[in-house]
Formats: structure tokens, C-alpha cells, sequence
């Protein structure tokens, strides 16, 4: 057995596959703590790995961390001490929790899993993106890897040509402090959202923003592509992501772009400073758009590949992926379904599976959409006087269940579910998932403001099945797979009646899911489809701020503090009282 | 704006303090064996959950009259929870105390709770509707404190009432303690402050000469690379 572990820098979380290349388990740290963005060594999901999967320490072959930690340590303080005095708070932040950095993390395991520190290697941050969008790939040989994100352990954007899993050749890299992931999170955090959760909300803003506006073009112009060098260039004296550890634009932005915005002060479409935010938004997403063309460009002309792997943060951005299936070179685009640095976890266990010399004939599985086990402890005995005393259960059978949450749905009623395995990545894909009729503007207008309190100008995801979604949107073969992880936007068909959809977004897009075969959605759908509903809107179960729901428990728990009043889990559909 | 300035910090603190509740008798929760414990610490952390939001909704108002400047620093990242020490990087108290201790801990710090919030209720007016709110609020605590008293005294019924006294001297005086600490800590941080950025300057300074570019991927296979290396 083989384990892969992210943390510190990024969301921690633990990764399990076997022998035979196939993912066995998978657990972000957040589910398990229930502090969204924990990224502190993540103990709770491997003990969860191995107290589910009943393992024990010598069971383990290997342990990978994904990445150098001694690199990514010394690549921020060398850039940091060309700007001494600016950087020196930096600086001494960074000498100061050098033993809180992942550094330590042989020393974490050393302490929280004696005997799995001995187990212990490396990978390199990139190549975890890489292998971890390998393995979600149909094929493993002659693709083009591109990785772009905020900063590994040396580079923020790379693009790597793999022969097959043991021969992957980095042949481009953007070096650090220049980066388009950084970049985006600094507009993320001018424009009052937090980084790296707020970064959704700028996509969702900025396509209500011009881009012919001032605000956009200035945006735009703060990066650019040069086709001499092939790097990107940034205008760095904008940016302080490098130099301090609690700003990540400079004074010189403000200068330029007017103040920011006052995080606790409500944004909504139609005030006064809606529409300049908006145009920023929109400048940042267009050179996301801008860029990302432009590397995919390079990465086709230095590796002649038609097939692309993309992932890293900036690979969360949904919005670009539709344009970028459409240059000319492109024949697929792989996104796994966590592109993030938690996803990287999988990737540093392929790279221990690689690396061992226990297999006999190459084999990575690809893995499931859900691939987190279920509480090995009896949920239903923990839960019972919950349900008891807080919930009527409507129906237990399977069967019944879905029927009765189907015509609930169809009456206009929003529902949560916990059902089966949990998602693997940061999009709720039906397993923890709120839902309800997406058509129905009511009941769409009612999950996202009275239940989820979601941002006026992020609209809610639709699920539906393949042939449902021919009929409403332009879908592109080149990212087929994109669509069952939410990984892409789509552009509804001219004229179509998706144009009026509640959950289409003002530019006549939408991020849609197409649900997998005998998925619970799936089952849910020949449920629904019969009362004519052929389209859900679906967003994450959870209460804004917090993680996705991971078990039973949590989803009762968001019942009871929303009004959300219907369940439907292995148990039966669950109705709460009062 | 001033009185704006001074409040903010407590309601930022306060919400962390309620929301670390909340996850704490989450955890307690999904942790027993018993049904019974685990509808009760249902819904004490559904209560807690509920306080946090009501601070971040008191949050959110002060924030929203400050200056961008300052709002900033006071707006709310769940790991903050663990790098302000509101929840332990060791785990949880359930998973890190013993049941006994656990129980006397939330039979304690409900009652410290409620006391903290009395400082809060004078400086909103009790009168208001925030005054209102940190009333039931404080009302629930008392509930909380009572519940655990309950609980521990028929779980241990060697134990006498006096010795839950014992409990909550010994935990009120590690809290003053932990504060003093705190405290102490803050003012050696002062002063090591110049200390600590000479040294980073001096770092730094070395820092410069270095060169990773021997560390780079280019033309590399990426999987011959040492897997034992950090560098
Ligand atoms: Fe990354
Ligand atoms: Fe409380
Ligand atoms: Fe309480």
C-alpha cells in the first residue's frame, strides 16, 4: 500500500492506492476537521486511512509528500532577500516557522505515526499535478502536461511532456515570484474576497464586467506574454505577495485602480461600485483566459502533443476551459476532478506506486468520481436518537426514498443528500449536494438565498444527463470528461431556451455536470425524468464558510441550522421536525 | 470609529472562541459510543454553531464601518482557528483528554463563557437587540454548564460537588495563567523583535548569494530525480 500527503503550504490531505494502481481511498483534512482550508498535517486522514482501510504502519510501503519542502522553503526566501528591507517581516516570519513549514513534516510523522517517517519521500510538486491528472486520464503515454498555480516548490507554471509514467520531461517552467495563480489571488484579495476560496466569486463577478471598461484594460496590462522568451512577465512593483506576509498587492494597485473593496461590505449588482469591481474582474479573467492560451500554445509547439493534462489552481478557473478546448491544436483537455494542491495527494501516491518495484505490469487505475469510504463505524447507530428526537424519517427503502425526494423536488423542494462515498474534489457532484428543480426560479432563488446564502452574482451549478444536455448547450467533445467534475462552463445554444434558465449566468453560460452512469444523481434522474424534471440545480451541502459535508452527521447538522428540512441519505429520506 | 476600532478584536476573538465550540462538540459527537451523548452534543453544537454566527453577524456590522484598512485584518479564515491556538494542532479535546477531564472542561469554560460575555453586554448595552441576543446567549451557556454538571455527577457519582469546584478553580486559574502567559509571550516577542530581524536580515543577506538554478527541472525526466532529496 501506498500513501500520498499534501500540507502546510496548501489544503492538507492523504491519498491511498494499492499494489494494483488503484485509488483505494482519499480524504481531505477539512472534511474530517471541519475547518475549511485546514492545511495542517493531515493526521486525522491518515489514521481515517488506515483505521478504515484496517491497516497498519508496516502494511505501508511508502509515504510520498508532494513536494520538496527544503525547495519551496528557499525559493521564497531567496526572492524575499532581493527586496530586503521591504521583505524583512517576510523574512522573519519565514526563519521563524521554518519548524511549522512542511520541513517539519518528517518530523510530524515521526510524531503522530511512528515508523512512517522512515517510509518517507519526495516528489516534486508539479509532477504531483501531473501524476495525479495522469491517473484520471484514459491514456498514460504521450501527453502534454501543463500545470499552472500559485507556486510549487520551485515554479508557479510548467509544462512537462510525458512518454509513458516513468519518463515525464519538464521542458518549460515560469519561475517564481512570476505567476499567474498569485496574480489571480491578489485581485481575489483586492477585491475583498479571501484567497483561495474567494476565487470563484471573482469568475462569477467578472462576467458581469466589460472588457472594453478602463478598469479591465488596466487590469489586463499588469501581465503579458513575451514571445521572444516565451515567459510570461509581470510588472511586479503592483504586486507584494512576495514581499509580505499579510499583503498581497501593493499601494501602487490601489494608485491605479481606485480602493479596494471592504471585504464585509455587501457587493450587489446595481451599487455603486458593483460595476467597477465587476470590470476588474473581468480584466483578471481575461488575461487568465489571455495567458493560459498562450502557454497551451507553447506547450503544443514544444511537445507537438494534441492531448493535454491541466491542472493546479488556476485549472479550478472553469471559465477558461471552453475557450481553451477550442484552440485549434487541441484534441482533449484531462482536468482532475481536484486540480488543487489537496488533489496533489493522489499524484505522490501513483509517484510511491511508480517509484516501487512491487508491480509486475504498469497499471493506474482511473479513479472513481467518489472515492472517500464511508464511516467504517455505524452511522446509524451513532445517529439514531438524532433522527429520533430532531427528524421523521419519510421512507427507508432506497427506492421509495428517491421516488418520494423526486416528487418533493418536483412540488418545488430543495433537498440535501449524503449518500454513498464522498466527492474527491471541491465540487459537490450529487453524493453531498444540495438540490432542487432547476428550472423552477422559486425553488432556485430559494436554495441559494434562503438556504445557502450564496453571492447575489454566483450562479447555481446545473446537473443533468448527456442527452438533456445536447439539447441546451454547446458541449465540446475535446473536454467531455471536464463536465462530470464542473470543471468547465459551457455556452447555452443560440437561442435556446437554457438562455432562461435560473441557472444560467448572465453571459449565457453555464457550469454544467453531466451526471455519471448509475451515479446517485443518476438514479435520482429516472426518478425525476418521468415527472418531467430533467435538469437539477446542484450546489455544495454545506453552510457557507464551512467545508462539504462529509458524513451523516454533518448533513444533519446543516439541516438543523438552515432551513433545509429534507434529507435523503443511505437511511432513508429524512424530514426534519418543527 | 473609535469605539468601532476597539470592538472589532473582541467580536473577531469571541467568534473564533464560539466557532471552535461548535467544532469541538462536532467532534465530541461523531467520537462517542453512546446515542444519548451524541444527540447532546448534537445540539450543544448546534447552539454553538448558532453564537458563532451571531458574532460574525456583529463582526460583520463593526467591519462594515470601518476603514477597508483595518476590516481587512479582522476578516475570518477557518485556519485561523488553529494558527490562534482556538483548536489544538495535537486534535481535538475529545481525541487528546480523557472523557472525565473533557467533561470538566466544558462544565468550566460554559461558566467562563458566560462570564466573558458579560464584559461584551456591557459594551453593546444590555437593552439593545445585539444586548438581547448576548442575553439568550449567555442564558444558553448557563444551560451548557448545567448540562455537563449533570452529566459528570451521574456518570461519576464518587465525585461530590466540591470536586467539580476543585475542576473549576484549577481550570479558571489555568486560564488566568494562560493569559498571563499570553501575555508574557507577547512582551517577549517585543523585545526579541529586533533580535529576530537582525538575524533574518543576516539570513537574508546570505540568502542572496544562493543559487537554485542548479535546481532546475528543465530537460529533466522528472522521475529519475531522487525521491529522497528536498532540495
Ligand atoms: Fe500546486
Ligand atoms: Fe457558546
Ligand atoms: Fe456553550
Amino acid at each position: 500500500m501506498f500513501i500520498g500527503v499534501t500540507g502546510y503550504n496548501h489544503e492538507s490531505s492523504a491519498a491511498l492506492v494499492d499494489k494494483n494502481g488503484v485509488l483505494v481511498d482519499f480524504y481531505r483534512e477539512e472534511s474530517l476537521s471541519r475547518i475549511k482550508g485546514d492545511k495542517s498535517f493531515p493526521k486525522r486522514s491518515i489514521k481515517k486511512l488506515l483505521d478504515t482501510n484496517n491497516l497498519k504502519i508496516k502494511d505501508i510501503e511508502r509515504v510520498a509528500f508532494y513536494e520538496r519542502p527544503l525547495s519551496a522553503f528557499l525559493h521564497i526566501v531567496k526572492e524575499a532577500s532581493l527586496h530586503m528591507p521591504k521583505s524583512l517581516k517576510l523574512l522573519t516570519h519565514q526563519f521563524r516557522n521554518f519548524n511549522r513549514s512542511s520541513v517539519s513534516c518528517y518530523l510530524d510523522f515521526a510524531k503522530f505515526f511512528k515508523g512512517l517517517e522512515n517510509k518517507l519521500i519526495y516528489s516534486d510538486h508539479h509532477l504531483s499535478h501531473t501524476l495525479t491528472t495522469l491517473a484520471y486520464s484514459k491514456t498514460k503515454k504521450d501527453l502534454c502536461s501543463v500545470v499552472v498555480d500559485g507556486f510549487g516548490d520551485r515554479s508557479t507554471a510548467s509544462i512537462s511532456q510525458i512518454v509513458d509514467p516513468t519518463e515525464i520531461n519538464e521542458l518549460w517552467e515560469c519561475p517564481y515570484p512570476l505567476s499567474l495563480g498569485l496574480f489571480y489571488s491578489a485581485i481575489t484579495d483586492y477585491l475583498g474576497f479571501a484567497i483561495n476560496e474567494g476565487e470563484y466569486k471573482v469568475m462569477g463577478l467578472a462576467s458581469f464586467g466589460d472588457s472594453n471598461s478602463k478598469s479591465a484594460k488596466l487590469v489586463r496590462r499588469l501581465m503579458n506574454w513575451d514571445s521572444t522568451s516565451n515567459q510570461i512577465t509581470s510588472d511586479m512593483r503592483y504586486f507584494d505577495y512576495h514581499l509580505s506576509t499579510s499583503n498581497s498587492y501593493s499601494s501602487k494597485l490601489e494608485d491605479l485602480l481606485g480602493p479596494a473593496r471592504n471585504p464585509f461590505v455587501q457587493l450587489i449588482p446595481g451599487d455603486s461600485d458593483f460595476q467597477r469591481f465587476a470590470n476588474i474582474a473581468r480584466g483578471a479573467q481575461d488575461l487568465t483566459v489571455y495567458l493560459l492560451g498562450k502557454i497551451f500554445t507553447h506547450a503544443h509547439k514544444i511537445t507537438s502533443s494534441r492531448r493535454f493534462l491541466f491542472s493546479g489552481g488556476v485549472a479550478m478557473n472553469s471559465a477558461s476551459i471552453d475557450t481553451l478546448a477550442q484552440l485549434p491544436f487541441v484534441d482533449e483537455i484531462i482536468i482532475p476532478p481536484s486540480p488543487g494542491d489537496a488533489g496533489c495527494a493522489i499524484g505522490a501516491a501513483y509517484y510511491c506506486y511508480i517509484k516501487s518495484s512491487y508491480y509486475s505490469d504498469l497499471n493506474i487505475s482511473k479513479p472513481t468520481l467518489f472515492p472517500s469510504l464511508k464511516e467504517i463505524r455505524n452511522e446509524e447507530y451513532l445517529t439514531e436518537q438524532i433522527i429520533f428526537n430532531e427528524f421523521s424519517v419519510l421512507e427507508r427503502n432506497e427506492d421509495d426514498a428517491f421516488l418520494k425526494a423526486a416528487e418533493l423536488i418536483s412540488s418545488g423542494e430543495v433537498i440535501g443528500t449524503v449518500l454513498s462515498n464522498s466527492e474527491t474534489g471541491p465540487r459537490a457532484l450529487g453524493n453531498r449536494s444540495l438540490i432542487c428543480d432547476g428550472k423552477n426560479k422559486d425553488a432556485v432563488e430559494n436554495l441559494n438565498t434562503v438556504i445557502k446564502n450564496r453571492s447575489p452574482f454566483r450562479p447555481t451549478a446545473p446537473a443533468m444527463r448527456y442527452e438533456t444536455a445536447k439539447k441546451y448547450y454547446k458541449l465540446r467533445i475535446e473536454i467531455h470528461d471536464c463536465y462530470k467534475s464542473m470543471s468547465s462552463t459551457c455556452k447555452c445554444l443560440k437561442d435556446n431556451v437554457s438562455l432562461e434558465f435560473p441557472t444560467t449566468h448572465v453571459d449565457g453560460t453555464a457550469r454544467i455536470q453531466i451526471v455519471e452512469n448509475n451515479s446517485s444523481l443518476d438514479k435520482l434522474f429516472s426518478k425525476l425524468e418521468p415527472l418531467g424534471i430533467e435538469i437539477l440545480a446542484n450546489s455544495s451541502l454545506n453552510v457557507s464558510g464551512d467545508p462539504i459535508c462529509f458524513d451523516l452527521v454533518d448533513g444533519l447538522m446543516v439541516c438543523s441550522r438552515t432551513k433545509l428540512r429534507y434529507l435523503l441519505t443511505d437511511l432513508g429520506l429524512l424530514k426534519r421536525k418543527n | 470609529m473609535k469605539k468601532t476600532k476597539s470592538e472589532l478584536p473582541i467580536f473577531y476573538e469571541t467568534a473564533h472562541a464560539e466557532l471552535a465550540s461548535a467544532l469541538e462538540m462536532l467532534a465530541a459527537c461523531k467520537g462517542t459510543n453512546s446515542q444519548n451523548q451524541a444527540l447532546g452534543y448534537f445540539m450543544h453544537a448546534k447552539d454553538e454553531y448558532n453564537h458563532a454566527r451571531f458574532f460574525f453577524n456583529m463582526l460583520s456590522k463593526r467591519g462594515n464601518l470601518a476603514s477597508t484598512e483595518i476590516a481587512r485584518d479582522f476578516r475570518f479564515t477557518p485556519p485561523s482557528l488553529l494558527t490562534k491556538g482556538y483548536i489544538s494542532n495535537k486534535g481535538f479535546l475529545i481525541d487528546t483528554m480523557k472523557l472525565k477531564d473533557f467533561i470538566a472542561f466544558v462544565y468550566t469554560n460554559e461558566l467562563l463563557a458566560k462570564s466573558s460575555f458579560e464584559n461584551i453586554l456591557n459594551l453593546v448595552g444590555c437593552s439593545t437587540e445585539e444586548g438581547k441576543i448576548i442575553s439568550s446567549i449567555m442564558k444558553e451557556e448557563l444551560r451548557h454548564h448545567g448540562m455537563a454538571k449533570k452529566h459528570f455527577l451521574s456518570h461519576y457519582p464518587a465525585l461530590q460537588p466540591w470536586q467539580l469546584m476543585i475542576y473549576r478553580t484549577r481550570e479558571t486559574i489555568n486560564n488566568k495563567g494562560r493569559k498571563i502567559y499570553d501575555a508574557n509571550l507577547k512582551l517577549l516577542d517585543q523585545l526579541l523583535t529586533p533580535l529576530y530581524r537582525a538575524m533574518a536580515f543576516l539570513a537574508g543577506t546570505i540568502a542572496k548569494k544562493l543559487n537554485l538554478n542548479e535546481f532546475r527541472r528543465k530537460g529533466k525526466n522528472l522521475m529519475n530525480i531522487s525521491s529522497f532529496s528536498i532540495l
